[in-house]
């Protein structure tokens, strides 16, 4: 069973997240750098005036690429990609102009001028909206809003800085050519030379973002697309982890931008234009959403089509042929050329690995294992003071108080519309207070943030699983540890632990969308056991779940209590019994009663409020 | 500053606000109510500007053209739907794409069939003076126009038994299927409403706005994100957004210049966007 979570490395646990990313993610980066260093050498073969076209096609890919990052990876279609690759290119190119003479060589003026710009920009808008946590169509339209502010001021912009003249409509002329050599003496490349170049230049931004996207942070953003309640729960800065490819997304589109003023030696605001905005998602829908690669493939195809139909990329029949392409990409190829290219080979790895996968046996490992995995030294207390929450006119948690403490079970009963999982929430921060103070380690943590008390050691499953789909189990688990060690082996060893515990050892590399319920329900349950929390909080952990697996829980349950606080939700009374727990009836938003569950049996009050006969019980 | 100048403002602000409301209902009721955003809506609008026009020139009186403009619209947006937006339910970013596939399609035709540049309606309307200063006569009836268009908006989705299966069925889709509401021709009514209105407007607004294959265009950018900043509400909150925004605009581009006034636009909407995530109509009590 060992050589389940076999080495531990991260590369090991980050399988292919897509399955369109299969295609490069197992021959790897080197395949990738041979790639673009044979491309760049091929570029001295092509004729020159094709050669010059197709310049202005790598860097459109790498436009494409930046969006690919924030959409493909981040789900968020950001509009404004244009915006930041225009700013790029227009103050790259401001630089290039002043700068230039000292050096001869353009580039390291522009390049790092223009995608510092372009992030800059980002930044800015990013900000606004990952951390107005604006939902995915605002965030859509506040970048469109965006461009259409940047190029309706562009039109009539004028400025002069330097020797540069910034001419409004007119735009920006006697943008240098590509120089790459210094001192006086150095030429500007020929247009193979050009190519040869770019393709260099977009073959490293793409390397490092595709070597980024297999990171952590990588693994982070596929967690915060596919479920951004949970990864915050398990304790990330979601609005941190978005907001910083949000700006790497603007610095690459920066970089294009710069790229692009030294190919066509002259930039008007219709860099800004709403028809170049829209064609970036074109480009990224042709290629393959997600795929990083996909984007390049996209603008080629569609460049090489203008190219051969003639004119420009708008205007003449292009933009029937476009038009009508688009809706054919949308409605009938998911996943683009690379995807179309991919799925074959990825639906033959999943197969096998579905059947290598099931066979091993399904067992829990003692207890006791999860002493290893507790955490070490802190407070695990979480107190409540008569917290109120409203809803316009309804109020689900009406002054409650509560304290947890470690040692004990704590079982929150009460029928349906009680509050149980309004409580929850609260404790958790996903709501806001209306009234109260809530303490957790001994601390006020009432204005915290959902993931600062998570860090702070309160752990939560929420009543339906939330795991992340598309990760493999082991990669479920390894992000819960890696926010609690922030050391990829110690998060390996986490990892190997839990997984034996919850009884999924041999289904790592199986994706985590394919469990059964009960199985999603044990893996969220690990996730909590990997976060070592203080607090744990589990709402309705048995549903789904056999006889045998309740008794495994239960028992799992009593250990983790003698070091961490433990609250479970829970309809099933026999489960509650085999807890051993203090129960807490709540009823109506308040708290009705408290004891064992032996002493609540024997209590008519909790009777009549579960059976709903208050008013037999008063007539009679 | 003199009582006229102040008046002609105010009233000029308040019918480019009701142009601009004309324009953007059709969208409105497309969003508000199936949760499409249809970038081709102004290709729309000028498919009914061109309608129009064509129906004036072979002899039709205005208000038949402006019906004929309806109907085809109308028509061809039920095509639309069912071609298309109907494959991508609740995927609203590729929706949004694919309407976008549409509106190139159409402006590219319309280029081909009809040339860059059309002549104009051949009729003007009269001037109305206020103080020194003068207003189309046709500009103010818009305002009126506005007014009832929102009015029978209000009353086809409240009182009508469409309206109310239309409101369901976006309220909540498995509920209504369950209760045997067909969602899939309350949604192709729906979209062909949205387009019918977006026909209408080019049409109604072809004395102010001449019709060329780019018009549309001018029209959706404000028209949307007025729509996006309206929230849920879909006819009492773009009647504020599109009032608010548009007058706005219209009193700085007057005062100031017209890139000032878009800036403006441009500006309030992310500000609004900021203070109001999910639109202004949010917290509203009201219907619709």
């Amino acid at each position: 069973m060992s050589t389940q979570v076999s080495g531990g490395e991260v590369t090991d646990l980050s399988l292919p997240r897509r399955k369109r990313d299969a295609f490069l993610a197992h021959r790897g980066i080197w395949m990738a750098l041979l790639l673009v260093g044979a491309l760049a050498a091929a570029a001295s073969y092509v004729d020159s005036y094709l050669a010059y076209v197709a310049t202005s096609w790598v860097i459109f890919g790498l436009l494409g690429l930046s969006l690919d990052l924030i959409w493909g990876r981040a789900g968020v279609l950001s509009l404004g990609q244009t915006a930041f690759f225009g700013i790029g290119g227009y103050l790259g190119s401001v630089a290039a102009i002043n700068l230039a003479p000292l050096t001869g060589n353009t580039l390291i003026w522009s390049g790092p001028v223009g995608s510092l710009a372009g992030a800059c920009i980002a930044g800015l808008v990013g900000w606004l909206i990952f951390f107005g946590r604006m939902a995915a169509l605002q965030a859509t339209i506040l970048t469109y809003t965006v461009t259409l502010i940047i190029w309706t001021s562009a039109v009539s912009f004028h400025a002069t800085v330097g020797v540069a003249v910034i001419g409004g409509d007119n735009g920006l002329a006697e943008i240098p050519p590509f120089v790459v050599g210094f001192g006086n003496a150095a030429a500007p490349l020929s247009p193979n030379g050009m190519l040869a170049c770019t393709i260099l230049i977009a073959g490293g931004a793409y390397l490092l973002s595709a070597s980024l996207m297999r990171s952590p942070f990588g693994l982070l953003v596929d967690c915060v697309r596919l479920n951004a309640e949970k990864t915050e729960l398990l304790g990330y800065d979601t609005r941190k982890i978005q907001f910083w490819l949000f700006v790497l997304a603007g610095g690459i589109a920066g970089l294009a931008g710069a790229l692009f003023g030294h190919w066509a030696n002259y930039l008007t605001p219709s860099v800004f234009s709403v028809q170049e905005c829209l064609l970036v998602p074109i480009y990224v829908l042709v290629g393959g959403r997600g795929t990083l690669a996909g984007p390049f493939v996209g603008a080629l195809l569609v460049g090489g089509l203008s190219f051969w139909l003639g004119g420009g990329v708008i205007g003449g029949q292009t933009t029937l042929v476009m038009g009508l392409g688009l809706m054919v990409l949308v409605l009938f190829v998911d996943g683009g050329v690379i995807g179309a290219a991919t799925s074959l080979v990825a639906k033959g790895n999943r197969l096998r690995a579905v059947g290598t996968e099931t066979e091993g046996e399904h067992r829990h490992s003692p207890v006791t294992a999860l002493k290893s995995i507790a955490r070490q030294g802190s407070d695990g207390s979480l107190e409540a003071r008569a917290i109120v929450r409203r809803f316009g006119g309804i109020t689900p948690v009406n002054g409650v108080s509560l304290t947890f403490q470690p040692g004990r079970v704590y079982c929150l009963i009460g029928p349906n519309g009680a509050g149980k999982s309004t409580f929850l929430r609260c404790c958790m921060g996903s709501h806001s207070l209306s009234e109260g103070e809530i303490m957790l380690a001994g601390k006020r943590a009432t204005t915290w943030k959902t993931f600062e008390r998570a860090r702070a050691g309160l752990g939560v499953k929420m009543q339906t699983p939330q795991i992340f789909d598309e990760l493999s189990v082991a990669q479920n688990l390894w992000v819960a540890a890696y926010q609690a060690e922030h050391d990829r082996r110690a998060a390996d060893r986490k990892v190997a632990a839990v997984l034996t515990t919850i009884g999924l050892a041999a289904r790592t590399k199986l994706r985590a969308g394919e469990l059964s319920h009960g199985q999603q329900q044990w893996l969220d349950i690990g996730m909590v056991l990997c976060m070592s929390p203080a607090v744990i909080m589990l709402d309705e952990p048995a549903a789904g779940m056999t006889a045998v697996e309740r008794g495994v829980l239960a028992s799992m349950i009593r250990e983790l209590a003698s070091s961490a606080a433990v609250i479970v939700v829970e309809h099933d009374m026999d489960f509650v019994r085999s807890l051993d727990a203090e129960t807490i009836v709540l009823h109506q938003g308040e708290l009705f009663a408290r004891g064992s569950i032996e002493e609540l049996r024997r209590n008519e009050a909790v009777l009549d409020v579960y059976l709903g006969r208050r008013r037999h019980v008063r007539t009679a | 500053m003199q009582v006229d100048l102040v008046g002609i403002t105010l009233i000029s602000a308040v019918a480019s606000a009701s142009v601009l409301l004309i324009a953007t209902l059709g969208l409105a009721v497309v969003f508000g109510l199936m949760g499409v955003i249809n970038l081709a809506h102004g290709e729309f609008i000028m498919l009914g500007a061109y309608a129009a026009l064509l129906s004036t020139r072979a002899g039709l009186p205005f208000w038949a053209a402006i019906v004929v403009a309806v109907i085809l619209t109308a028509a061809f947006g039920a095509v639309v739907e069912v071609l298309l937006i109907r494959r991508l339910y609740s995927r609203i970013l590729d929706t949004m794409l694919a309407t976008w596939g549409v509106s190139l399609v159409l402006y590219q035709a319309a280029v081909v069939v009809f040339g860059a540049v059309t002549p104009g309606l051949g009729f003007s309307f009269p001037s109305v003076n206020i103080g020194a200063y003068g207003i189309s006569a046709y500009l103010l009836a818009l305002i009126a126009v506005a007014a009832l268009l929102t009015a029978a908006l209000y009353f086809l989705l409240t009182r009508t038994s469409y309206g109310v299966l239309a409101r369901a069925a976006v309220q909540d889709p498995q509920m209504s299927a369950a209760i045997g509401i067909d969602a899939a021709r309350i949604n192709t009514a729906t979209f062909a409403l949205g387009c019918g209105l977006a026909g209408f407007a080019g049409a109604v607004l072809l004395p102010v706005v001449p019709a060329t294959p780019g018009m549309g265009f001018a029209f959706v950018v404000k028209a949307f994100l007025g729509v996006v900043i309206a929230g849920p509400l879909a006819l009492s909150g773009t009647v504020m957004a599109t009032g608010l925004l548009g007058a706005l605009a219209n009193i700085t581009a007057s005062v100031w210049s017209a890139v000032f006034g878009d800036l403006l636009f441009f500006g309030a909407t992310i500000a609004l966007l900021w203070l109001f995530p999910q639109g202004i109509s949010q917290r509203w009590r009201l219907k619709l």
